[in-house]
């Protein structure tokens, strides 16, 4: 009943919403302190860390699954998922690679950035128009794309020759890596979309009751839609990066990182239920992640013995995040 | 009366500074119906909740029959026989009745395997204890949701339930099913079991109570035999002055804003013809499931239509969905607010702007700040009573969310609104304010549908009301010659 909320005067109305505010900020804020908290312990327990070629690249090694998670928070907002963004990666990075030698650095770029959102495309299409549950769409998805991916190179790797787009992936400016900035402007457009236009605005509301927006006129199919297009056409801005590092369009490119996406997103706080997160989050939540996996690196853990750390942060993440909306 | 079967004494509860229940006492003898009645936010839930063992009072004790209560944990008010029958019913949709009723205490076969045909003997004798006719071997789901609370309450007595609560168990059923509830909880009373009633409708605490308890603000203000007391006292021990009857509002009616001609739908209702003026306020009354929500579905473009037009001022217009319609200038206000209005976990502010994002839209973004003034604006004119506008909506109180809802509706500036239900599950308080929110809509030329299953809100907003039987318009009665009487007649009779 709606009166379990602890409210009996006027007066005193303010209290449960109140505590509700502030616990939403809070949560945010738990998120925040505990990348600082591993930022600090990480800074003791190596004084390699806190130098600016390691922070530096710890921010690039984290900008394409970064990437990748700012278009899956579009996705979860809406209560989707996306478990294909790994193999739409995979399919531009071979198509950047295929196309570039016959038709040039900027055809090229724009065939596979298009292939990618048409992908997309055909997820949203599925999700919201035929009714497929986001997670066999995309599940689907992930196998055909990689198929895609296969045939079109013979299951063989094919190399980039064109050394002006090495630059995208391995150069700096400003003093800061290539791939951060593509990583930094992705988000911080996607932050305003969200937070700033109708359209952001309606990706919320759809996670949050999909048929209650549908009743206040919110086209939902054509946002969903729109949702998966912006998650796949992300998938294939990370490739680029992708395929700039590593000057070669190998049709295993991506492989997993869904997963990898899907973890920074949740870790930073977004909500698998839908209306509910952010891409400030996401920010955090990758960094957390590639903070967690630096450090382990720098104090020579296991790569065995890493992965554990990384499964249970996912776990105790999302256990902290379950308790705090129950409250 | 001297020997109570449950003893509740100083109940107190307190969240964080707010204390929501000051010493509170509750009394129940056996074979007794004792009703709660108190709006929103008065604390009948806290009571219910710690009774149920989900909070624990901060002070005062609880006595079931003379032995003093452990109910840490709804397990052990489960154990003390204790049974709450929530608004929402918690049954399986896929089990059948039979499953329901036995989930967690399955007769089994020396195997260990369930023994269906001990369940169905004992589900059999179980049901026909209480006169409930329904086919037990068919999955809830199916059942209607009147059929579906009485196995809830089957279910409570089959684990020996002493007393049962049933927090607002008449919300979501039409007169009839009221009566079919009212009779069974009779024959419970016969059995000695304990009776809590909670219930926003005081005319049923009349009906089926034989003492209540009014509480405001987290206290007792009175605990009356029932027959020594009349609705005044209740409302005035509720809102803790005395209530005002407000007489009908003269309005002046202007252009046909909209026309229905021979609307019809498959399977829901048909060859439905009726205009309705600006500033006119009609009612739409009917039992539940008599297509009156139907209609309304179809109005705004949730519901095929299969032949008729639909006319917004003359002009003929194609409503194929809830876009649409918001463009006609049409405006619907759910009667389910968790499903269909509500998006929970959003704020008021975005509550109540999300159906008409564009009004606060310049260069493709939003204008936070015009957003911000409209909304200041509507908690103003509704008196929505919030911390802040960022606060989630899901947090306030049931009146205070249809509010926001009705603002929401308000963002189109519609000249048409349809309010399927608009005080359902809202306090006395609110209620009054929505009535003259709506009444005020339409002295300023809007043209409004009121569905309702509540007679006396009908009554007192319509100035014209439609009965609906079987999907067609069975009556149309003036609102000075529309009586209670009259509308139930015309609804209920084939």
């Amino acid at each position: 009943m709606s009166d379990a909320i602890p409210s009996s005067t006027p007066s005193t109305r303010s209290r449960p919403g109140g505590g509700a505010v502030i616990w939403h900020y809070a949560r945010q804020a738990g998120v925040l302190a505990a990348l600082i908290l591993l930022v600090v312990v990480s800074s003791f327990l190596n004084d390699r860390f806190l130098s600016l070629p390691n922070l530096m690249n710890v921010l690039r090694q984290v900008s394409i699954v970064g990437i990748l998670a700012v278009g899956m928070t579009f996705v979860i907002l809406t209560k989707g998922i996306d478990l294909s963004v790994g193999s739409i990666l995979g399919v531009s990075v071979v198509l950047f690679a295929g196309l570039m030698e016959s038709l040039g650095m900027a055809v090229s770029i724009a065939l596979g950035l298009l292939a990618a959102m048409a992908l997309g495309l055909t997820n949203g299409l599925g999700v919201a128009f035929a009714g497929v549950p986001p997670f066999i769409m995309t599940l689907g998805m992930l196998s055909f794309a990689r198929g895609l991916a296969f045939i079109y190179t013979g299951g063989t790797p094919v190399p980039i020759l064109d050394e002006r787009f090495y630059e995208l992936g391995n150069g700096y400016s400003f003093g800061v890596p290539n791939p951060t900035l593509i990583f930094l402007a992705v988000l911080l457009i996607s932050g305003f979309v969200l937070a700033l236009t109708p359209f952001g605005r309606s990706v919320y509301a759809i996670g949050s009751n999909e048929d209650a927006s549908r009743l206040s006129g919110v086209p939902v199919s054509l946002y969903k839609t729109i949702v998966y297009v912006i998650s796949g056409g992300v998938a294939g801005v990370a490739g680029l990066v992708y395929a700039s590092q590593l000057s070669v369009g190998t049709p295993i490119a991506g492989q997993a990182y869904e997963l990898d996406a899907i973890a920074a997103v949740v870790v930073g706080g977004t909500s698998l239920f839908g209306g509910r997160g952010s891409v400030a989050g996401t920010l955090i939540g990758t960094l957390i992640i590639g903070v967690l996996a630096n450090i382990l690196n720098l104090t020579g853990v296991d790569p065995f013995v890493q992965q554990l750390f990384k499964g249970a942060l996912i776990v105790i993440a999302v256990m902290i995040m379950a308790r705090s909306s129950r409250a | 009366m001297t020997e109570y079967l449950l003893e509740a004494r100083n109940l107190r509860k307190q969240f964080g500074t707010n204390t929501v229940l000051k010493d509170v006492d509750l009394c129940l003898s056996a074979g007794e119906v004792h009703a709660i009645v108190g709006e929103n936010g008065a604390g009948k839930s806290t009571l219910i909740k710690i009774l149920a063992g989900v909070h624990r009072a901060d002070g005062g004790s609880v006595v079931l029959a003379g032995q003093s209560l452990d109910l840490s944990s709804p397990q052990a008010a489960l154990r003390h026989g204790i049974v709450v029958i929530h608004q929402e019913l918690s049954l399986a949709p896929h089990l059948t009745a039979e499953e329901n009723i036995f989930l967690g205490h399955f007769p089994r076969t020396p195997l260990g395997l369930i023994n269906r045909r001990k369940m169905r003997d004992r589900t059999r004798e179980l049901l026909d204890r209480l006169s409930i006719d329904i086919d037990a071997s068919v999955p809830v789901g199916r059942l209607s949701i009147a059929q579906q609370q009485m196995i809830e309450i089957a279910k409570a007595i089959s684990v020996d339930a002493r007393i049962l609560v049933l927090d607002e168990p008449t919300a979501v059923l039409d007169a009839h099913r009221v009566d079919t509830l009212f009779e069974l909880i009779e024959r419970l009373k016969a059995q000695g079991i304990g009776v809590i009633f909670i219930s926003h409708h005081l005319e049923e605490v009349f009906r089926i109570a034989d003492r209540v308890t009014v509480l405001r603000d987290g206290e007792r203000t009175g605990t009356e035999e029932v027959r020594k007391v009349d609705q005044d006292w209740l409302v005035t021990k509720m809102i803790g002055r005395d209530f005002e009857r407000q007489a009908k509002r003269k309005r002046s009616m202007g252009e046909v804003a909209l026309t229905l001609e021979g609307l019809s739908s498959e399977g829901a209702f048909e060859d439905v013809t009726f205009e309705l003026r600006e500033g006119e306020i009609l009612g739409l009354a009917g039992l539940i499931g008599a297509g009156r929500t139907e209609i309304a579905q179809a109005i705004f473009g949730l519901r095929r239509v299969s032949s008729g037009t639909i006319r917004v001022l003359g002009r003929l217009v194609s409503i194929k969905n809830p876009g649409t319609a918001t463009r006609h200038g049409i405006a619907y206000v759910s009667e389910d607010r968790q499903a269909f209005g509500l998006l929970p976990n959003r704020s008021v502010r975005e509550n109540a702007t999300i159906s008409n994002l564009a009004r606060f839209r310049s260069f493709g973004m939003l204008r936070l700040d015009r957003e911000h003034s409209f909304v200041r604006d509507q908690i103003d004119r509704l008196d929505i009573r919030l911390p802040s506008m960022q606060s989630e909506i899901r947090t306030l109180s049931g009146g205070n969310q249809q509010k926001v809802l009705l603002s929401r509706a308000m963002a189109n500036r519609p000249r048409v609104l349809i309010f399927d239900e608009p005080t359902r599950g809202v306090d006395i308080g609110a209620k009054r304010e929505i009535y003259s929110f709506i009444e005020d809509l339409a002295e300023n030329g809007a043209a409004i549908i009121v569905i309702s299953s509540e007679m006396e809100e009908v009554l007192r907003l319509a100035d014209r009301v439609l009965v609906i039987r079987g999907g067609r318009v069975a009556a149309e009665l003036p609102g000075s010659a529309a009586t209670e009487e009259r509308i139930m007649r015309a609804a209920s009779l084939d």
